[in-house]
């Protein structure tokens, strides 16, 4: 019995090591994650700290001096870093709202006029006023990171409200503490809805699971088209009376469909019990036409490179998961490093989420999310165009 | 003088690193029953992947039906039926499921669909297999199926690669019976087969082909009679001697002549003149004979007259 488990031990390993380039993507994946892991969680772990502070940008309105000692205090905090002025200009609310959009920015802090007055005032008057002090966020940043950034500023403003409030105390030096009971800081998110409103963290990350989930449509139609060549339907279909393209659009509608019935599924489960907002259908549904596209194009792309189950298995995992973390489906590009943000631009994943999320969370309009439905079909002509360069019919 | 259904001229193909085929010329008129002979490598599936259109020719030229497979692809293959070597088609589906999707590739729908569909079951006697998924089929039924969808749009020139492979005597006379059936009704027939006794049934005319190129073109009577060479066994009661042996060399039939002891060998032309001239023999007489067998001449001594190989055999279920 061991010899034949030997035997058999033997031909498999031999089987194994011919296919060279499916060992190659084996070793290759583990390796693969490790680097672009690490280099994209180093974000996770370093965010808000003296290596890799937090950028938030700042617009300081205040009339008094009380806003300036809150900003000189948070200033002097491992893990934060205010952004006051760019391009030798202090920034302004307009500019610093639209940064926020384009992303430049997770959060931003707006000191209001009546900052130092609020602060000072003994008779606290909470009575619909707006609050002093407005934290401006994406509303795609993630939550726990914005809670953070929130219960520090808010921290050391009650910590200010209360010198203010008892004045100088010599008898406590380096006393400690906070006046609560007042909305000394909000939380503002800037989106494009007509209400304003914080989304929920499913709302945030089932785009990114769905689009991780599409393109694991590529194994599926790589490994189908391989299959076919194998056991010889391939071949008889070419010799009926139609043309290569012919096969090939028969062959792709199916797994087209699929993608787009998983993307409607996922999102009427996220719907249905997590109550999610899907924002513009128009909007919702030319994103996923355009994500489905590119994920067949990349099948198509594998069916063309992979010889073997072997290979075509291992570049679709190696190639799903690795752009799922690039595109940052796993972690936030914005706290990633910022070549790997950079490189996460390359990815057809980091689009499609960011289409997403503008539809969903930022209330964008159809014309507004063109761009990235633009740069996903670009991503699923170039796809389809080097799939057909490579392909091989016989 | 009939037209032709295949027309090759000076027909080549190479690949990096082998010419599979070397500027072959070959004619298969209409209604023929014509066969392409060889052994493995020797070029006959290349051959017969650029006349489907499945690879393009290096160099040289194919009409079918007098037009060309590389310009006109969609109106030969419209007419054309082939049936590949291996099983092609969905064994996670049914009998019915595979026909209707081939049918359907070659623009066969409503009604028309359907009839062809029930002809196809019906020649390949798989009527009551219809809906029966395919991987549950043995391999006769799958061989069956995957002649009747190279048959379902009635093609006028159907090609077959090896389609007895791996079948048994019973289904292969089965099939030999529809093909020949099919060919009385007008429908041209190419074969490629190693199988001697196959081209010699089936095909009016046959091509033999080894390392890429055509070493001859007949009827397979015409060429057993030019190159074929028949064998005569003999065991005799005794030991040969060197008078007998001498005297069987010298026979004027035998063209050689093999053996050691009682087993010997006599290769001719004409087997039932030889055994008449070996019994006739004195020294015959005194040793007396045994056994006599008889191979008559067929196509594969006609192959290795020419080529001086034998083609492989292939295990026969």
């Amino acid at each position: 019995m061991l010899y034949q488990i030997f035997a058999l031990t033997v031909k498999e390993l031999k089987v194994l090591l011919r296919d060279r380039e499916a060992l190659i993507l084996l070793f290759a994946m583990p390796l693969f994650f490790i680097f672009v892991m690490s280099w994209a969680l180093q974000g996770v772990y370093e965010a808000g700290t003296k290596e890799r502070p937090i950028k938030i940008a700042l617009v300081n309105n205040d009339r008094g001096r009380r806003a300036a000692a809150v900003i000189l205090d948070l200033d002097g905090m491992e893990g934060l870093h205010l952004i006051d002025s760019a391009e030798g200009r202090p920034l302004t609310i307009e500019k610093v709202q639209a940064d926020l959009k384009k992303g430049l920015f997770p959060a931003a802090l707006h000191f209001q006029e009546n900052f130092s007055e609020a602060v000072g005032n003994t008779a606290p008057d909470s009575s619909g006023k707006e609050a002093p002090a407005i934290l401006l966020a994406d509303p795609g940043v993630n939550r726990q990171l914005l809670r953070s950034i929130q219960d520090t500023v808010q921290g050391v403003i009650r910590y200010h409200v209360l010198t203010a409030r008892l004045g100088p105390m010599p008898q406590a030096p380096g006393l400690k503490g906070s006046y609560a009971g007042h909305a000394w800081l909000e939380v503002r998110l800037v989106s494009d809805f007509e209400h304003q409103r914080k989304p929920t963290a499913t709302e945030q990350h089932i785009p990114a699971y769905t689009i991780f989930g599409v393109y694991f449509i590529v194994l599926t139609l790589a490994s189908g088209l391989l299959r076919e060549k194998h056991e010889g339907t391939f071949r008889r279909i070419l010799t009926a009376p139609m043309t290569k393209s012919t096969l090939l659009v028969g062959k792709l509608i199916p797994y087209y469909i699929i993608n787009l019935v998983q993307i409607g599924l996922m999102f009427l489960v996220g719907w249905v019990f997590y109550g999610v907002k899907l924002g513009n259908p128009v909007a919702l549904s030319l994103v996923s036409l355009a994500l489905a596209a590119s994920a067949n194009g990349l099948g198509l792309l594998v069916s063309a490179v992979g010889r073997t189950e072997a290979q075509v298995n291992g570049l679709s995992v190696l190639l799903a998961v690795t752009l799922g973390a690039l595109g940052g489906m796993m972690v936030p590009s914005f706290i990633m490093p910022d070549g790997l943000r950079l490189l996460s631009r390359v990815t057809p994943h980091a689009w499609a989420l960011a289409g997403y999320h503008d539809v969903m969370i930022r209330g964008r309009s159809i014309l507004e999310i063109l761009p990235e439905c633009g740069v996903l079909a670009g991503f699923a002509v170039l796809f389809f165009a080097v799939a057909l360069w490579r392909f091989r019919f016989d | 003088m009939e037209s032709a259904a295949i027309s090759i001229r000076n027909l080549s193909k190479e690949y990096p690193g082998t010419h599979a085929v070397r500027g072959i010329d070959l004619e298969v008129f209409q209604g023929e029953f014509f066969g392409l002979l060889g052994p493995n490598g020797a070029g006959k599936t290349t051959t017969i992947s650029i006349l489907t259109g499945l690879t393009e020719p290096t160099s040289g030229s194919v009409l079918i039906n007098g037009r060309s497979i590389t310009s006109s692809p969609i109106e030969v293959k419209s007419a054309l039926g082939f049936v590949p070597q291996e099983f092609a088609f969905y064994h996670a589906l049914s009998a019915m499921d595979n026909l209707r999707f081939f049918g359907r590739l070659y623009g066969l729908k409503g009604p028309r669909l359907e009839a062809r569909i029930r002809d196809a079951l019906e020649i390949a006697s798989l009527k009551d297999k219809a809906r029966k998924v395919v991987g549950e089929f043995s391999n006769g039924m799958k061989r069956r199926l995957n002649i009747a969808i190279g048959l379902l749009h009635e093609p006028r020139l159907l090609i077959l690669d090896e389609p007895t492979v791996g079948v048994d005597a019973h289904n292969r006379h089965a099939l030999y019976t529809t093909l020949e059936t099919l060919n009385t009704h007008g429908m041209t027939v190419l074969l490629t087969t190693h199988r001697m006794e196959e081209a010699q049934r089936l095909c009016h005319r046959v091509a033999i082909m080894d390392q890429g190129r055509i070493i001859t073109t007949d009827t397979p009577a015409a060429l057993i009679r030019r190159y074929g060479e028949g064998l005569v066994r003999a065991e005799f009661r005794a030991p040969v001697g060197k008078s007998l042996e001498e005297r069987m060399k010298s026979l004027e039939s035998v063209q050689a002549l093999e053996g050691r002891d009682r087993q010997w060998t006599l290769t001719t032309l004409e087997p039932e003149k030889t055994v008449r001239a070996l019994m006739a023999l004195k020294e015959t007489a005194d040793v007396g004979v045994r056994s006599l067998n008889i191979l008559e001449p067929n196509l594969e001594s006609v192959f290795i007259h020419l080529t001086g190989r034998r083609i492989e055999n292939r295990t026969q279920i």
